[in-house]
């Protein structure tokens, strides 16, 4: 039975082993704000984080997940849901269904990690392989800007 | 701050003893948990008699309908419309808020059960048409209102002050004379209120708000739904478990609609760990045709048993249907005028087109779109002592109930008002008119009676593809008449697959209103659904629009609506063929365009009144056995219809879109145009007044193009909340720049062609243009936000394409290939 270190707690789940892990975290587990959107990792609403980067859950089965590896999910973002990009989304109101917006915001604040002042083309490409069927587009963009801001405000103060 | 809360309640009876069924109360009763101002609105289902046994059951105390106030001084506004995206539980209780005088932190959401007695009380749960704001703002103010009247006399009694001499602010009744005060909570805590307001008669006179003193309405106030969206919180209704369920995954049939199950060989699935069963889904209601659900104890395995499952159909009738096959035969119908029907007949088309100095004739199709929402479709039914409980995300959980009753009252042979079904609405991951179909929870309710557990149906992606229903493919053929350097007859002829008849099952072609009588004498039925947007509100003195029904279509694809429904293919083609019409007049296409939106005739605004609360416009429908009467007149309160204004709102619209994008005034790039359209979506009956100028660039050497700057004016009447309209308006905009860049959805031998988000392509975050908003607040009715914009971008891009390089694609979407055979490089 395979064990996953999830938003640093230990879980068993007891899916086979070719089980994409999201479905072990999503209904196993029932982290249920990793969402399913396609299966094919077309469309980014199952990312989580494993060892700090964006990953695509849906396509990753159980068994290639490495032994020890740290999965985050949304609910492990931020002890107090108060990460800078959730804090941003807030700010400028990003979520309209807000089905994909987990997947979002794992995805922007990967980037974050990587590039703390990214730049427009930056998060363009860095979000583009997340879909938002409401068209969020335009406030996801400033808001990874915002949520950059934020953060080295953090840094700055801290 | 304030909170949401997606847990639901049990609003309940509004035939308690002692309420008569067209008063609105407000009253307080002792409960367990101390007092509780209920405020109850009937009679909600405005005139309709309540189900038998709607009493029983029920907590004696909770007529709370519209709002909860508690001894905590928290109100809690039950919201009735489907959160789907656009906020409109913010938007709602900002409208009672305003009149209610309740401070803001203290405003939480729930979202009530839906049942037989709650739709006696609450009418309709349908989210749809973008008529929330537009259908419930006014009940709602006077709602609100009531309360507060009811509070301020018990408040002034507890203050021993005069009534006149108090007034409601921030949750407290105030006494202007000495100063006191006492908080809604305190009041509840200390004194009973029971005070009737009859409907529609008391309720006329509640004295509301000058507009000019609003705090409240107007004010971008964060959605309250947002904060649970960023921490993974938010329960959609694919989030749902319930004890010892087991989960479904659908075999693809082999065609879209009417295959028959013929046999299964579970061989191949038995050796998966964890299968259940095969269950071939009654298609009874028919709608699940060809459906077999695939049952496991993990959602992985029903996926992999769904596929080891060998199923036999019988392909039904259209097994052999592809794209190309509707567009020949539209073509071919389109020759037989005889078998049209007409919906818009002004003046005498046919005399004044043959007195026309020119005729222009053009031919536009449009192909299949469909909502592919982020949260795929799902259904969580559990059968718990005879009860019926449906776990969802739907627009309308009204429909959903009695979709299911109606069938569950066909498979288990038993009478409809015999059958107990509740469903309990969830967020819903994207909507647009996809979300009102019912599909899943009928076969996750048969599957639960098969496997005598609960089942949780999750559509794949793929399967979901599969079972889409798409807007209509269509053909039009458009005329113009031009004389005297003007334009003088319009005929705008239509064929496509209606939506309308496939909501009739069991009852094709109803008499009901939105089924329309043609105007032409010929006694057909039109289906306003499929052609609306086609009678615009530019002011041609001989117009008319012919419409045709592919029926094969309307069944083998399952036509239905998506956002703006007809808006959306009929706008490209009226926009793009006026700007056919001003460059072969040699006229400026903004100049031509106002000089026909001038108020006269038809382009008037009718001084009528709009859809009654607790409606969709779409309250039509019928969905399976069940009929719902329109509301009678005296039984509502009329309010200002949103086309009061008419033509000269949208005139304004488009001078503001224009100005504001620079139109006619800025230098441009090379091989760059500007294009502009107007749009009156929804219904002729319930415009939002809209006006779109996109920038295009074209690359003239490969037909690629890249929509640079959408500007966007939309005149709403009031801005309930102007950073969520503006919210609304970005994504709705680009739902039509998707619609028109990419999206396509096509069929062959009976099934689409298209699998997932691969082969099906919306647009993303790299193709965003800018956007440029205003918001126009010209103080009549509010109308709704979420769709209008979407309409206009399709055809100012077409037009756009045009000016830049000159060619004309009469076809969406748009694709670079249509582009360089404009270009006659094709």
């Amino acid at each position: 039975m395979p064990q996953l270190m999830i938003n640093g707690q230990s879980y068993y789940s007891d899916s086979p082993p070719d089980t994409p892990l999201l479905w072990a975290i999503r209904e196993d587990l029932r982290l249920t704000g990793t969402k399913y959107g396609c299966g094919l990792g077309l469309c980014g609403s199952c990312t989580v984080h494993i060892n700090g980067r964006a990953q695509r859950s849906c396509l990753i089965p159980l068994a290639d997940v490495p032994e020890g590896a740290l999965i985050t999910t949304i609910e492990g973002l931020h002890p107090s849901h108060d990460h800078a990009v959730q804090r941003a989304w807030v700010e400028l109101q990003v979520p309209q269904c807000g089905y994909c917006q987990s997947g979002q915001i794992m995805q922007a604040a990967s980037l974050l990690t990587r590039a703390p002042n990214p730049t427009e083309e930056q998060i363009v490409e860095a979000m583009d392989g997340n879909l938002c069927r409401c068209a969020t587009y335009s406030r996801i963009v400033n808001a990874v800007k915002r949520a950059g801001e934020i953060l080295r405000e953090g840094l700055k103060n801290g | 701050m304030a909170e949401t809360s997606q847990h639901t309640t049990a609003a309940g009876s509004a035939t308690q003893p002692g309420m008569t069924r067209r008063e609105f109360l407000v009253r307080s009763t002792a409960t367990g948990a101390g007092v509780m101002l209920g405020i109850a609105l009937g009679p909600g289902r405005l005139g309709t008699v309540a189900p038998a046994g709607a009493a029983e059951g029920m907590d004696a105390f909770t007529p709370s309908i519209w709002f909860t106030i508690t001894p905590d001084g928290k109100t809690t506004v039950h919201i009735v419309k489907a959160e789907m995206g656009q906020h409109v539980g913010t938007s709602l209780a900002q409208v009672i808020t305003e009149e209610l005088e309740v401070k803001w932190d203290d405003v939480r959401l729930d979202m009530p059960q839906e049942s037989a007695e709650n739709f006696a009380v609450y009418g309709l749960a349908y989210t749809v048409n973008s008529g929330s704001v537009t259908t419930e703002f006014d009940r709602l103010s006077r709602a609100g209102a009531a309360g507060r009247i009811a509070l301020v006399s018990a408040g002034a009694k507890l203050l021993r002050a005069d009534e006149s001499d108090c007034y409601a602010e921030e949750s407290r009744i105030i006494d202007r004379v000495s100063g006191r005060s006492i908080t809604y909570g305190e009041i509840l805590q200390k004194t009973k209120i029971d005070r009737k307001f009859s409907y529609p008669d008391d309720f006329k006179k509640v004295p509301l708000k000058p507009r000019a003193q609003y705090k409240v309405i107007g004010k971008s106030i964060p959605a309250l739904d947002i904060p649970a969206k960023t921490t993974g919180e938010a329960k959609y209704g694919i989030d749902v478990f319930l004890p010892n369920m087991v989960y479904g995954a659908l075999v693809i049939p082999r065609t879209r609609y009417a295959s028959r199950v013929l046999g299964i060989d579970d061989s191949a699935a038995r050796k998966i760990p964890g299968f259940v069963k095969a269950v071939t889904i009654d298609d009874s209601s028919g709608k699940c045709t060809g459906w077999v659900v695939a049952l496991a104890e993990k959602f992985p395995a029903a996926v992999k048993a769904a596929t080891a499952l060998k199923v036999e159909w019988d392909a039904g009738p259209y097994a052999t249907l592809g794209s190309a096959d509707l567009l020949r035969e539209y073509k071919k119908l389109a020759q037989s005028t005889a078998e049209s029907a007409a919906w818009v007949l002004e003046g005498d088309v046919d005399q004044a087109l043959g007195q026309s100095e020119r005729v222009l004739e053009m031919e536009y199709t449009t192909d299949m779109v469909c909502h592919a929402t982020m949260e795929p479709l799902n259904a969580t039914v559990a059968e718990v002592n005879g009860e019926w409980h449906v776990y969802v995300g739907t627009q309308s959980t009204s429909f959903a109930r009695m979709t299911l009753t109606g069938y569950l009252a066909k498979v288990l042979k038993k009478k409809p008002e015999d059958l107990k079904v509740y469903v309990h609405q969830h967020l819903v991951g994207g909507g647009f008119g996809g979300k009102q179909d019912y599909d899943e929870i009928l076969a996750a309710a048969y599957c639960a009676r098969e496997a005598g557990r609960p089942v949780k149906l999750i559509q794949t992606r793929e399967s979901n593809f599969a079972t889409s229903f798409p807007r209509t493919p269509t053909y039009h053929r458009v005329r113009a008449g031009l004389k005297d350097g003007g334009l003088v007859a319009m005929n705008h002829d239509i064929v496509c697959g209606w939506m309308g008849p496939r909501f009739y099952v069991g009852k094709k072609y109803g008499s009901d209103w939105l089924q329309l009588d043609a105007v032409d004498g010929t006694k057909r039925d039109i289906d306003q659904w499929s052609i609306g947007g086609s009678d615009h509100w530019y002011y041609v003195k001989n117009h008319r629009v012919r419409a045709w029904n592919h029926d094969p279509t309307t069944w083998a694809v399952q036509a239905s609506a998506l956002r703006t429904v007809s808006n959306s293919y009929n706008m490209f083609v009226v926009e793009s063929f006026m700007d056919e019409v001003a460059h072969a007049l040699g006229r400026d296409p903004l100049e031509f365009r106002l000089s026909m939106l001038n108020g006269k005739g038809s382009s008037r605004g009718i001084p009528n009144t709009g859809y009654p609360p607790g409606t969709g416009s779409d309250y039509y429908m019928n969905q399976l056995w069940i009929s719902l009467p329109w509301p009678k007149e005296g039984t509502w309160i009329p309010y200002e219809s949103t086309t009061v204004g008419g033509a000269l709102r949208l005139a304004n619209c488009l001078r503001v879109a224009a100005g504001k994008a620079g139109y006619g005034s800025r230098p441009l790039p090379p091989n760059t145009g500007l294009g502009l359209a107007v749009s009156s979506a929804e219904e002729r009956q319930s415009p939002t007044w809209v006006a779109g100028v996109a920038e295009v660039t074209v690359d003239p050497t490969t037909g690629k193009y890249r929509i640079n700057r959408l500007t966007i004016a939309m005149d709403m009447g009031i801005a309930i909340n102007p950073r969520n309209i503006e919210a609304q308006i970005q994504a709705s905009a680009l739902w039509g720049a998707s619609q028109v860049l990419s999206e396509r959805l096509t069929l062959k031998e009976g099934r689409f062609e298209q699998t997932n988000f691969h082969n099906y392509v919306p647009i993303r975050l790299s193709q965003v243009p800018k956007i440029d908003i205003e918001i126009i607040q010209s103080g009549h009715h509010p109308s709704g936000v979420g769709e209008p914009a979407s309409t206009v971008v399709a055809p100012a891009v077409a037009n756009a394409i045009y000016n830049a390089v000159g060619a004309r694609v009469r076809h969406m979407p748009i694709t670079s290939d249509l582009i360089m055979a404009g270009l006659g490089k094709g």
